[in-house]
């Protein structure tokens, strides 16, 4: 009788993991985490900026790009992260060393590794139910998100000033002879599904490969060619936003005017073609026509360089109201548009009225606007 | 340990800090919360799914010829990191009734064809690379 023996994991394990592929993979995701930081921080500073930053207004795609690198590499990143867990994973069944300074050491180690292993998967997973919109904990997106950042980028870099002299070792080591299933399979087959990844989802942020992307979030369509993040039923603005009595109103030290929709259309109105650009990723270009902001503000007598609060009409959700600043008021790409691709402003997408301006996440493209006020 | 060790880990631990900072607002809720799906992450990785990987390569060593092993490999590898980077839009999660612009697509069905495709494959370059090996053999 054949006695059933296990199969030794180490058989395959041993050339499918350790410090080399570790080491390989790491760097290829030491530079996708970079990457999500720097974007996401430039994205946080975008919706909470801070009194000495001055954001530009050109390039007007400049959000689209950084946005849209964050969440693809975001994306792209996920296969890369299960590949380095793997590469190490047969390291969580080492025994721990005697002796009490060496078992604090390794104790400390281990301790650092799990927070990384658990705030790097926390982003991975946040951000990819953050662009379904599917939100099945307690916690805000936002703030989380932003927070375990910074302890995940943390926990990286401390890892890396621990881990240094294996780094180095393993990056400069002798290649050892393959026979074909060794690490160069799987950090090649790692690098593949991060592509494979990118091309099946990036569509919805670089518009040709759109119907490439057959697993991305969006298809890109939408009312108007537009897909929509926020719709007029979720914000509870449709009553107002429909409401024949609506106005718009624009103040300024004490000075109102008031305007009806035949109103602004009867002002000199400006096109532009400028871009959509949502912090979930997605981003599309359009053609928008309205007024310049700045006309407006120059009706009330607004001088140029002052900040513009905006109010919405919506009366549920985050975003009711933003902050124009200054330099985007005075931009002549700003519209308060009132019309879109060659058409009225669909209802989803603002109507009566909304800010549209270059380089601005869209959250903070306010619609369905009820209000400008400049503010001192 | 070299001075540029000391500075990075420092810098290490000062980004943990602001982040640990950036958290002081948080209600207990929320931070239940967020430890839960912090804890949750590595529980399922851990557990879950690097068990059932090394399931799934056991068995493969079992089954498969040495010479079909690497084209199986780089199968399950992109096949399973495309796998779980779409699993937010294959699982049927998230998305609203009233905004049909997100979510829009078959999903399953493209991942099925993809997939059907995908190891169809992976199959055909691990025979022909068995048969080319075996051929090398008998002609050796």
């Amino acid at each position: 009788m054949c006695p059933v023996r296990l199969p030794r994991v180490e058989d395959i394990e041993s050339r499918l993991t350790g410090p080399r592929t570790a080491s390989r993979l790491g760097l290829w995701l030491g530079a996708a985490f970079g990457i999500c930081f720097l974007t996401g921080i430039w994205s946080h500073l975008q919706q909470d900026t801070p009194g000495w930053l001055t954001v530009p207004t050109s390039p007007a795609s400049l959000y689209r790009v950084t946005q849209g690198l964050h969440v693809a590499t975001g994306v792209a990143t996920i296969p890369l992260l299960l590949a380095k867990l793997w590469s190490v994973f047969p390291r969580l069944l080492a025994r721990p060393p005697r002796g009490a300074r060496r078992l604090l050491l390794h104790v400390l180690e281990r301790g650092s590794i799990a927070v990384l292993v658990a705030s790097a998967i926390f982003m991975l997973v946040s951000g990819s139910l953050n662009v379904v919109q599917w939100y099945p904990w307690e916690f805000s997106f936002r703030a989380t998100h932003y927070a375990v950042a910074w302890v995940a980028t943390g926990s990286l870099v401390l890892h890396v000033a621990v881990k240094l002299p294996v780094i180095r070792e393993a990056l400069a080591g002798p290649e050892p002879s393959s026979d074909g299933l060794g690490r160069r399979t799987v950090v090649t087959a790692t690098l593949a599904a991060s592509v494979a990844t990118t091309v099946l989802t990036v569509g919805q942020s670089v518009t040709p490969l759109r119907r490439v992307s057959v697993l991305g979030v969006r298809d890109g369509e939408g009312p108007q060619d537009l897909p929509v993040n926020r719709t007029a039923r979720e914000a509870d603005a449709v009553g107002p936003a429909l409401d024949p009595e609506w106005r718009l109103t624009v103040a300024h030290a004490g000075e109102e005017r008031s305007f009806g929709r035949d109103d602004l259309l009867a002002l000199p109105q400006a096109q532009e073609r400028l871009p959509i650009a949502c912090v979930e990723g997605w981003s599309r270009s359009a053609d928008w026509s309205g007024v310049r902001v700045r006309d407006l503000l120059e009706l009330v007598g607004a001088p140029s360089g002052v900040d513009v609060r905006v109010e919405s009409l919506q009366r549920r959700g985050a975003f009711a109201t933003s902050v124009l600043p200054a330099q985007f008021c005075a931009d002549p790409r700003t519209l308060l548009a009132l019309g879109l691709n060659g058409t009225t402003l669909a209802l989803d997408h603002g109507y009566p009225c909304r800010i549209i301006a270059p380089n601005r996440p869209g959250v903070l493209q306010t619609k369905w606007v009820t209000r400008l006020e400049t503010l001192a | 340990m070299s001075a540029t060790r000391w500075a990075t880990g420092a810098v290490g631990l000062a980004m943990i800090a602001v982040g640990v900072w950036s958290m002081r607002g948080f209600d207990a809720d929320q931070l239940v919360s967020m430890v839960v799906w912090l804890a949750g992450g590595v529980v399922a990785h851990d557990l879950v799914l690097a068990p059932l990987t090394l399931l799934v390569l056991l068995l493969g060593t079992r089954v498969l010829p040495a010479r079909a092993r690497p084209a199986a490999v780089v199968g399950l590898v992109v096949w399973g990191g495309v796998t779980i980077a779409t699993a937010n839009v294959l699982l049927d999660v998230g998305g609203r009734p009233d905004n049909p612009t997100l979510l829009n697509r078959p999903y399953v069905a493209w991942w099925l064809v993809l997939s059907a495709a995908w190891w169809t494959g992976v199959a055909v370059v691990a025979w022909w690379t068995g048969r080319r090996g075996r051929a090398l053999t008998r002609g050796a």
